[in-house]
Parts: structure tokens; C-alpha cells; sequence
């Protein structure tokens, strides 16, 4: 998949979720089920995420 | 002599048909000295007791019989990604997601929960040191922290997970 799904986590930071390509679950389903519960969060596209993690811990989630 | 007895049954109207193959060799099926339902092909095949030996196939996969008596069991779920730059799955089963938590943090998700948290987590990578987190192991997840030799979290290119239960 080249879509990727970001929640704030509880530390500050953001959480990106990686979809599996073979599982079967749309981008939907799977925000669904991994994006803890109560989180907003944001499907976005592959290349809105750095590839550069020197900072990663730095990383913010903009609503 | 045993023998050999065909009985009807008076509720059904049905007529069944052994049928010989087309064929010039004699066989023999031999059937099983138990009492039970023979599967045929294309039913769902079930049993409370039995088991089976040598080779077993299924589909294009063979399951091998282990030397021993001790049990085998299987992986419930794997995955095998790509912790570095753009963070990608290279390949998984019963894996619906990874997350991305940090720099060396990671999370599996499965597609079906396990049972229970009590399952044994293998976790590997080509780095030097990595940390299951086993405290954070639960039926639908497992972490695993991955650091460098001053105990500071760092990203790691290749990192796989395997679940048994």
C-alpha cells in the first residue's frame, strides 16, 4: 500500500501505521482496527512521510 | 472370514454409486479396522482424535513430520520490515499493520487476536541488541525496542517477529 495511517500517541509524538500489503484489509479497516481507540487520526499518502528519521522522536501531529 | 456388509438407509431415497476408475491395475482399498466416516474430497475434514504420519500436504505445502514424538506447532503470526527511512513490510502473515511508535520503536498488529498474551514472541534483527517488550505483549500486538550498545533506541533495516502459541 502506499498510503500510511498517523495518530498522535500518548507521548507527544505521532504513531504511523504500515499497512501489510498482503492482509487483506483496506486502509480503512485497518485504521479501524490498529489506531487505538478514541485517537484521531489521518490516512495519508506514503510519500507525506519523511524519510529522514534523524528527528523522528521530534515528530508532531498537526490536526 | 470378516465380511463385508452395505446397508441402506431407509430415510433416504438417493442411490449411491461406487464407480471404478478407468484403469488396467488391480487395487486393493484396504479400510481401516476402527469404527468412524471415511472424508472424501471437498469436505471439511474434522476429528476429535487421530493423527496422521509421514509427509502431510496441503496444497502446495508440505508439512513435515519431525523425528520424535514430541509435538510440532506452528507460527500464528510473522513479519518480516524494513525499520529504516521509509518504514515498509517486506512480507507477513497475520500481520494487518506494523506502527511505527519512535526511532527503534515498533509494534506488530494482528489480523486475528490470539487467544490469549501468553504466547511465545520471537523477535530478530541484524543489529546488535534489541528488547522484546514483553510487558506490552497483548492479544492483538507486540513490541519490540530495538538499541544500540549505550542502551539509546535506534533504527534497524531489517527486523522480522514470530508468534507461537
Amino acid at each position: 500500500m502506499t498510503q500510511r495511517i498517523i495518530y498522535p500517541n500518548d507521548e507527544g509524538g505521532v504513531s504511523i501505521v504500515i499497512p501489510a500489503p498482503e492482509c487483506g484489509l483496506t486502509i480503512e479497516q485497518i485504521a479501524a482496527k490498529d489506531v487505538p481507540a478514541g485517537k484521531p487520526f489521518k490516512i495519508v499518502d506514503v510519500a507525506d512521510i519523511p524519510s529522514d528519521r534523524t528527528f523522528r522522536n521530534a515528530w508532531e501531529y498537526v490536526e | 472370514m470378516s465380511k463385508i456388509s452395505l446397508t441402506g438407509n431407509a430415510s433416504g431415497t438417493g442411490t449411491l454409486t461406487i464407480a471404478a476408475p478407468n484403469t488396467n491395475t488391480d487395487r486393493t482399498l484396504n479400510l481401516p479396522d476402527a469404527a468412524g466416516t471415511l472424508f472424501v474430497s471437498g469436505q471439511a475434514l474434522s476429528a476429535t482424535t487421530g493423527s496422521f504420519s509421514g509427509d502431510v500436504t496441503l496444497g502446495s505445502s508440505v508439512l513435515a513430520t519431525p523425528s520424535g514424538s514430541a509435538p510440532s506447532y506452528t507460527c500464528r503470526a510473522w513479519v518480516n520490515f524494513n525499520g529504516t527511512g521509509t518504514v515498509a513490510i517486506r512480507a507477513s502473515g497475520n500481520v494487518s499493520s506494523i506502527t511505527d511508535l519512535g526511532t527503534g520503536l515498533y509494534q506488530a498488529n494482528f489480523s486475528t487476536a490470539m487467544p490469549d498474551a501468553n504466547y511465545s514472541v520471537v523477535w530478530s534483527t541484524d543489529y546488535w541488541f534489541w528488547m522484546p517488550n514483553a510487558s506490552t505483549n497483548t492479544t492483538t500486538s507486540s513490541r519490540i525496542t530495538t538499541v544500540n550498545t549505550a542502551a539509546a533506541s535506534v533504527d534497524v533495516a531489517l527486523v522480522c517477529m514470530s508468534v507461537f502459541r
